[in-house]
């Protein structure tokens, strides 16, 4: 049997994750999005102004939940009544599918709130493939899952990150959400080739891309989502979109959040990227300091939060 | 990494099924440790489950060309604080404001040791805080500085905010008016029940942490904080967090009604506990209804002739 493109799911275009600084304007100015992406926890729970606007947008605009707490890889069993609220805002923004993280989040009943990395076995993989079935089972919707950044290899792996990926999708019957951002900083954390990590995929899966900024620190990166998307990241995105055939594409910026049409503008650069191929002389030219919208970039004494939490806080008179 | 793979081979044949949650156990015993990795590896509850030193940890974590699997393991150790340290500035900023970042940052540091974070929601994670910096106080007079009644306060009104910001809301609803208070019959207001607006928190405090925290929100630097019994009505208009000052008859006459007692029952409550009120209760009470029906905090009002008032906002017929 084939498998069609993008496990047969719509290309939504070029999207921008939601985020709360940028509530207002979105509401007054019906930004020309093509979709958005939420933060499911965000949003779950709320009975306040964050389920009012996203209610509102979600009227306006097609959404995609992300998840940052389904923590797939933990050995802590799965939380069912995470799971059917998960669904039922589902159900209620009718979002496209549904992601979240090839990572555990915590233990013991505990939560890091990070994306915390597993070690690529034979165990974890059979393990993350059961869960995987139960979850599409209740969201009875596609699992989309994305390679997080890491900063830590495991001496017990057994296969490659792309292999565990390649595995995990196939046998489970789910979708990628191949966050190129996160294949350059891994790769320059684990000195692998992210070319080969994203050739060795199975690119039918591919739902959906991520793109984000990271803070390069010359010996690693920290994946810190407060930046524009560097030319590297760029290169993967394109030889990504030509291996896949194309998919939803959506980038996110989490940290030192600049305007709306700034954060917009970076992602309809993807729309360039993919029709022209920088030569090396631009390529170079352009990549450090980015001085054009004045985000400097933190230096190595700053305290740099890999994926900033994304959380909504009080509006108080 | 020759001598990495080799040790990699030497344990890799058998499989243990409890392998990923003790690995699992053991990372996250380290990067939450509040000494750092090298006492996280160090400790008892890690060696439980991996018995290594933290000369042998490249036996798990590999390192990298430009990085020792120490350096590694910071990352996500330093992450978890830091991440959550930041979340914590923005549910309390005005605590933040008052103590300055450092003590802040050893507030929070404390707190998520203590109680670190057990739900798939970053909402929840200041929710015992307040509590924690209550337990944590040391105990009998003179064994904290003032300040941390005050740090207290600020804690469980930010707290509050919070929690009332998220809350199912009034937005939407029908407003009370004067001319729905006006149509009320005089000998009918003694059985009325007046519908209070939700979410209402009515709190009392031993300083006036509105104006501090409403100082700090707007970017003005806070007048410092003076003693002074303070009771707030805490509640949501227009999808933002209000709060009304009121005394202490008016407040026990809030909480008398938010109970659900009749007006001529509520203001007996509100007598009884407050004897005293040093005011004029029949000249007034119009007047505080009609400001609090102004304000959004009274939303409706009924009457044993009027079961079905037209102030009450009309139920949606049941679908099923
Ligand atoms: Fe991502």
């Amino acid at each position: 049997m084939t498998i069609p493109e993008r496990l047969g799911l719509p290309h939504a275009g070029y999207g921008v994750g939601l985020r709360n600084v940028h509530f207002a304007h979105i509401l007054n100015h019906n930004p020309a999005v093509d979709w958005f992406e939420i933060i499911s926890e965000n949003y779950m729970d709320s009975h306040g102004p964050p389920r009012y606007v996203l209610d509102q947008i979600a009227e306006r605009y097609p959404v995609v939940m992300h998840g940052v707490s389904l923590s797939i890889g933990s050995s802590d069993p799965l939380d069912m009544d995470y799971l059917r609220k998960l669904r039922s805002l589902a159900d209620s923004v009718g979002s496209l599918w549904v992601s979240d993280h090839v990572c555990w989040t915590g233990i013991a009943g505990l939560n890091a709130h990070d994306l915390l990395p597993v070690p690529f076995t034979e165990a974890t993989l059979r393990h993350v493939i059961e869960r995987i079935r139960i979850v599409q089972d209740v969201l009875e919707r596609p699992l989309v899952l994305e390679n997080p950044s890491t900063y830590v290899t495991f001496a017990r792996s057994t296969m490659t990150e792309a292999e565990f990926l390649t595995r995990m999708a196939t046998e489970a019957d789910c979708g990628l959400l191949l966050d190129v951002n996160n294949v350059y900083v891994s790769s320059v954390n684990h000195d692998l080739d992210p070319q080969e990590f994203i050739r060795n995929l199975p690119h039918e899966r591919v739902v959906q891309f991520h793109l984000a900024g990271h803070t390069s620190y010359g010996t690693h990166c920290i994946d810190t989502h407060d930046s524009e998307v560097i030319d590297p990241v760029w290169d993967l995105y394109r030889l990504a979109h030509e291996l896949t055939g194309g998919a939803s594409t959506l980038l996110e910026w989490d940290a030192k959040i600049p305007p709306f049409p700034v954060v917009h503008q970076e992602v309809l650069k993807a729309v360039d990227r993919i029709n022209h191929r920088l030569t090396p002389a631009e390529t170079m030219d352009e990549t450090p300091p980015r001085p054009e919208n004045g985000f400097a970039r933190p230096d190595e004494g700053t305290a740099t939060v890999p994926q900033p939490a994304t959380m909504i806080s009080a509006e108080v008179e | 990494m020759p001598e990495l793979s080799a040790a990699g081979e030497s344990v890799e044949p058998q499989e243990n099924p409890r392998e990923l949650a003790i690995i699992q156990q053991w990372f996250q015993t380290v990067i939450m440790h509040p000494d750092g990795v090298t006492a996280g590896v160090d400790s008892a509850e890690a060696r439980q489950q991996i018995d290594i030193s933290p000369d042998e940890l490249e036996q798990v974590v590999t390192r990298s060309a430009a990085r020792s699997s120490l350096q590694r393991m910071e990352v996500y150790a330093n992450a978890y604080y830091a991440r959550l340290l930041e979340c914590m500035g923005n549910e309390f900023p005005a605590l933040q404001h008052a103590v300055g970042e450092e003590a802040f940052g050893g507030f929070a540091f404390g707190f998520l040791q203590q109680y670190p974070s057990s739900s798939y929601t970053l909402a929840e994670l200041g929710s015992r805080f307040p509590r924690y910096l209550k337990e944590s106080r040391p105990p009998g007079e003179g064994g904290s500085p003032w300040w941390m009644d005050f740090v207290i306060d600020l804690a469980t009104y930010e707290r509050a905010c919070s929690e009332v910001f998220d809350a199912p809301g009034p937005e939407g609803e029908p407003w009370l008016t004067a001319d729905n208070l006006a149509a009320v019959p005089p000998e009918q207001w003694s059985s009325a029940r007046l519908r209070l607006v939700q979410p209402l928190r009515l709190m009392t405090f031993d300083y006036p942490v509105h104006d501090y925290v409403t100082a700090v929100r707007q970017g003005r630097e806070p007048a410092a904080p003076v003693q002074a019994v303070t009771r707030l009505a805490v509640s949501r208009r227009d999808y933002i967090v209000r709060r009304n000052v009121v005394t202490e008859i008016q407040f026990e006459l809030l909480r008398a009604l938010q109970q659900g007692l009749r007006l001529g029952e509520a203001l007996e409550a509100a007598v009884t506990a407050v004897p005293d009120p040093q005011v004029d209760l029949a000249a007034e009470l119009g007047n505080w209804f009609r400001d609090w029906a102004a304000a959004g905090l009274i939303r409706g009002i009924s009457t044993d002739s009027d079961p079905e008032p037209p102030t009450e906002p009309a139920a949606a017929p049941k679908q099923d």
